[in-house]
């Protein structure tokens, strides 16, 4: 056939454009954060840097407080010797920031060069060491001395070394238990609720397929807990899970399921089922919905020459049913693995990762190292293992299992 | 031809979505401009982050503060009500650097991460400008909100953890002894056994153990400010074990902890002042004569909130005058006695005018509560450290994790 | 005799199995409705498990007018309504392109379209987020943006389907005519696949109004908040408001529940046809 270059490359290219900017930009974005020492919130790595940088305003700020506190401390000194040594060193402080900052203009971060920084460090280890010479003095005058020691932390914060540290977020990580932990919980939530999925979703689609009774309502009531929010479907279920007011809860300990109804988000096995069971309630109707269009492929005839060879129906689904729909479930579970290993929103809002971290799964870590410890670079680390996880599960089903997604129709 | 129509189609929707996402920006950075032709001030506007307020107390003081700054317009950025997601927003517009919000509202414990992170602008100039000594403040949470030796928040409203028991049960030498602090956690275990029952109550004692920061300010008074992790452990776990607190003890937070005791099912209860004012409320089922308050053995945990600048405000003068009106002498005397709560100027602590307002001020138990305070940690990283001690102590306490093993690991984290 | 005792049996178990299921589906939201009208005193102790309220009240309704969901719906409805257009007439060209023409990495396109649907959304959300507070794009409705990762691969992946399913005789002839790629898409195919597009339209709709973690994360000022944060928004510092939770829950599901009865048939196509995520 002949080829349409030029106007399919402009057909795709709106798509591209925005699958470049906001999906693959993103991700190496992500795999450089996660070489970094990469942190929000701590001023001397809250940036990517490969050189020495120094943070001018900080510095500023530190002398400030220098004068303040030092001057204040003159006030009250009773000794001649301490009034002029803290002179000589404010003067040596202020005659020193004057001639830092003629040689940068009004930048708050500036880069600096080995030589300059050796320099700035080795200034700040003469005002430490005469702040203590001005302390050994033991000037029964002096008050604050801790917040004069404190304030000098103030240069090595100025100092804003390289942060690439190459892979050891990743090393950290191998050794993070939590880490262990969070893939063991994605693992296991994701091997019982795709099982239990699948079951129930090939006995519904088997129902479904039979021209039964209210099939347009079977189908539609089936979608909606697809189709609500899974932040709401959640908010649900934390509902009636709730310990001392939740109906599933008392009914879950009526039954014997549990011992007491707060057992039920409380202790580790529990409250694993609990998220599982929410899981297999929202997405076992979109199972089955998959399953069904793949039931309907299989035409009636196959049957037909089977029940005249005498099968009955349990022979019938294993041995014509089940294989001819082994395309659509390898599909489907695919589909639904990859959704369970990523799973956020329904764990987060139900347990939050709780009880003792038992239900919290890698992609809860990593947002929770990236957005409440704002550990940026090893939260992402997190995020690219998730990313290899994900692309080990789809070499599995699609080379070990030959699953066929590109021609699926 | 159709080509390029059809090409510059598509720009014009792709352009005209920024457009109408841009535009609603402008619209509401729109301030509106009263054009009197009489006064020709052009007011600045001071953004406030603080959390949301149901009493509403903090637009009082803002309503005083615009009669005595008329220069001034202040727009009360409500935030959300569940501290956890609202650090975590504060840090996202803190971090990019942004000037959305001039003032700030802060839990005590997140005052050490964003000085560290350099998000405050130090408060020691206003200070002195306004001739305040830190110890006119109270000092617990002033010393929340030192980093590096510089100080970078006032005081909102100090909160403090303290007992509440109930004075129709409690016999009157149980109860000396518990208003002098001359217990131990053990003393207050076997009480809450004696007494667990006792007109109609289900629960001796009741107090916070969640996966959650309220275990932390429980294991902080327990662990006699973590300085005995494993006996502090131990004596928890002896609380859950006990048939005097709930079965449910392990999920309980503040809520659970009111419930249960201003609806009278418990004899003991450890939570903040707030539960004070729930009880002297008209509709509530216990009234104010059989509550009576204690220091906790070891002290009570510091909360509260404090007053921050932002550093990237692009109204430094507006933030520091909102500050100061807020922290002080006019800003607490209106706060306190609206929403009832502990002022953070000393001097009004002996306050005629506002003891009148708030009677727990007058309480003798909760006076000598307040001189025994404890705080969290004040570290750069607190978040990540307050995560492993709940994940450790829980793990413990719901019995998935040895007391070593939980032990050591908080250990480690506080180092 | 023995076979059809089985066939029978089976029918009854099918029977008695689909009507527990629907009792499973529907029971949850039951529940909650029936919460949303009782008094804050009767959600909690005694009276919580009581299915008839003794004091019905619309209370929580009310107070949704109030706090933030109203306005949460609001946003969702803007913010799925133009990430849908956009991603939908993108989808058509890119759509059409890989069903019907041939070019040069076609294959590679193809398979990087599904790559990206299989990407985990956690790993763009943290560069996503710095180039938002870069360009000043935080709390606006710039996130439709973003919104192409989990729209985009999907939509594409339904419109190749439906285009490949319209008969290729029309456009031959209309080739023959002289018509160029552009015009033959324009003028006959995309009107052909009008049901087509139109599915992964609610598709793109559905999986928008659903989003969490970008919203989350992207749009922290209040006003800003679409459905799913504002509903997970409704705590107070000590509990979770669950009236107001269970009454937003209903008027939330009200939506969903419109676009899926009248519009079972498009999704189930779409379902089916698309490489879909939740």
């Amino acid at each position: 056939m002949k080829l349409n270059n030029k106007i399919g490359y402009l057909l795709i290219l709106p798509a591209m454009i925005f699958v470049m900017i906001f999906s693959l930009w993103p991700v190496f974005q992500s795999a450089t954060y996660s070489l970094f020492d990469y942190q929000l919130n701590d001023q001397t790595k809250s940036r990517l840097s490969i050189s020495n940088q120094y943070n001018l305003e900080l510095f500023q700020e530190t002398n400030r407080y220098l004068n303040f506190y030092l001057d204040s401390e003159k006030e009250t000194a009773t000794l001649e010797q301490s009034k002029e040594k803290i002179d000589a060193l404010l003067q040596k402080i202020n005659a020193y920031e004057t001639d830092i900052l003629s040689n940068y203009g009004e930048e708050k971060v500036v880069k600096i060069s080995e030589d300059e920084k050796n320099d700035l460090e080795a200034f700040a280890q003469t005002v430490i060491q005469s702040i203590n010479e001005i302390y050994a003095l033991n000037d029964e005058g002096f008050a604050i001395e801790e917040d004069v020691l404190a304030v000098t932390g103030g240069y090595d914060s100025s100092m804003i070394k390289p942060n690439f540290i190459g892979l050891n977020n990743y090393k950290q990580a191998l050794k993070d238990t939590r880490v262990r932990t969070a893939l063991l919980n994605t693992l296991v939530f994701t091997f019982f609720s795709i099982s239990l999925e699948l079951v129930f979703g090939i006995l519904l689609a088997l129902i479904m397929n039979k021209a039964m009774f209210g099939r347009g309502l079977i189908r539609s009531l089936s979608l909606i807990p697809w189709a609500i929010p899974t932040v709401v479907s959640a908010l649900i279920w934390l509902y009636l899970y709730n310990g001392s007011s939740g109906v599933v809860a008392m009914i879950f300990s009526k039954i014997g399921l549990i011992s007491k109804p707060t057992d039920l988000l409380l202790t580790s096995t529990a409250a694993m089922g609990a998220v599982i069971l929410a899981d297999v309630w929202k997405t076992t109707p979109y199972m089955a919905l998959l399953l069904l269009a793949g039931l309907q492929t299989i035409p009636n005839t196959v049957y037909e020459a089977s029940a005249v060879d005498g099968a009955h129906k349990l022979q019938q689904f294993f041995r014509i049913t089940l294989p001819m729909l082994k395309p659509s479930i390898l599909v489907a579970l695919l589909f639904r693995t990859l959704d369970a290993f990523r799973v956020f929103d329904l764990i987060y809002v139900l347990t939050g990762g709780g009880p003792g971290g038992k239900t919290e799964t890698i992609s809860i870590y990593a947002y929770k190292a990236m957005f409440a410890q704002t550990k940026f670079g090893y939260g992402s680390a997190l995020t690219i293992i998730i990313a290899l996880c994900v692309a080990i599960i789809c070499y599995f089903y699609i080379k070990v299992l030959n699953v066929d997604i590109s021609s699926r129709e | 031809m159709k080509k390029i129509i059809s090409v510059l189609m598509l720009a014009i929707l792709v352009l005209g979505v920024v457009g109408c996402g841009a535009k609603k920006e402008e619209e509401i950075k729109e301030v509106p401009v009263t054009n009197d032709e009489t006064t020709e001030i052009t007011k600045t506007k001071i953004t406030i982050g603080f959390q949301a307020d149901p009493v509403g107390g903090i637009q009082k003081v803002i309503d005083a503060f615009e009669t005595e700054y008329p220069q001034y317009e202040v727009e009360f950025a409500n935030m959300t009500n569940d501290s956890a997601q609202m650090h975590d927003q504060l840090l996202n517009s803190l971090s990019s650097g942004s000037g959305e919000y001039d003032v700030i509202a802060m839990d005590v414990v997140w005052a050490g991460e964003f000085a560290a992170a350099g998000y405050l602008e130090p408060v020691d100039t206003l200070l002195m400008d306004q001739g305040w000594k830190t110890s006119d403040f109270n000092a617990g949470s002033m010393a929340s909100g030192k980093y590096q030796g510089k100080n970078y928040a006032l005081p909102f409203f100090p909160d403090l953890g303290f007992l509440y028991y109930r004075k129709d049960i409690v016999s009157p030498e149980d109860a000396a002894k518990l208003e002098a602090g001359t217990y131990t956690w053990e003393d207050l275990l076997a009480m809450s056994e004696k007494y667990v029952g006792q007109n109609e109550t289900t629960y001796g004692f009741v107090y916070q153990s969640k996966q959650y920061e309220g275990l932390i300010c429980n294991l902080n008074e327990f662990s006699k400010n973590w300085t005995d992790v494993k006996g502090g452990l131990e004596t928890m776990n002896a609380f859950v074990n006990s048939n005097a607190t709930p079965e449910d003890i392990l999920v309980y937070t503040e809520g659970e902890t009111h419930a249960a005791f201003t609806n009278k099912e418990a004899v003991f209860a450890r939570n903040w002042p707030y539960m004070y004012g729930m009880a002297v409320a008209d509709d509530s089922p216990i009234v104010i004569d059989e509550v009576g308050l204690a220091p906790l053995p070891n002290g009570g945990t510091v909360g509260g909130w404090l007053i921050g600048l932002n550093k990237n405000t692009d109204n430094l003068q507006g933030a520091k005058d909102f500050a100061t009106f807020l922290a002080g002498d006019s800003g607490q005397r209106i706060y306190s006695s609206s929403n009832a709560s502990l002022p953070g100027m000393n001097s009004l602590l002996t306050d005629a005018g506002i003891i009148e307002a708030n009677t727990l001020l007058s309480n003798e138990g909760f006076k000598l509560a307040l001189t025994n305070t404890i705080a969290r940690p004040v570290v750069a990283n607190y978040q990540e450290v307050s995560d492993q001690i709940q994940v450790a102590a829980h793990a413990y306490l719901s019995g998935s994790k040895t007391l070593e093993d939980a032990v050591t690991e908080i250990e480690s984290a506080l180092q | 005799m023995k076979k059809l005792m089985t066939n029978k049996n089976l029918t009854k178990a099918f029977s008695i199995f689909i009507i527990f299921y629907l009792i499973v589906i529907v029971f949850p939201f039951i529940w909650v409705l029936v919460t949303s009208f009782k008094p804050e005193s009767e959600i909690w102790g005694k009276s919580a498990l009581k299915l008839i309220s003794e004091n019905p009240t619309l209370d929580h309704y009310r107070a949704l007018a109030q706090n933030n969901v109203l306005r949460g719906i609001k946003n969702s409805f803007i913010v799925a309504s133009l990430t849908t257009i956009y991603v939908t007439v993108i989808s058509i060209f890119a759509g059409y392109a890989l069903a019907r023409l041939q070019f040069r990495g076609k294959n590679f396109v193809l398979t990087l379209v599904l790559a990206v649907s299989m990407f985990p959304q956690m790993i763009v959300v943290g560069p996503i987020y710095n180039m938002f507070n870069e360009l000043g794009w935080t709390n606006s409705y710039n996130i439709i943006f973003p919104y192409s990762m989990i729209s985009l691969p999907v939509a594409i992946y339904i419109l190749v389907t439906h285009f490949k399913k319209i008969p290729f005789t029309l456009e031959e002839s209309a080739k023959i005519d002289g018509a160029t790629p552009m015009q033959t898409l324009l003028k006959i195919v995309t009107p052909l696949a009008l049901p087509g597009i139109f599915t992964s339209a609610i598709i793109t709709f559905i999986g928008v109004w659903n989003e969490y973690v970008l919203s989350l994360t992207l749009n922290t000022d209040l006003s800003f908040h679409t459905a799913p944060v504002a509903i997970s928004f409704l705590r107070g510092q000590f509990e979770i408001f669950w009236g107001q939770v269970t009454a937003a829950a209903v008027v939330v599901t009200i939506p969903t529940l419109i676009i899926v009865l009248l519009f079972q048939r498009q999704i189930i196509s779409g379902l089916t046809s698309g490489a879909l995520k939740e």
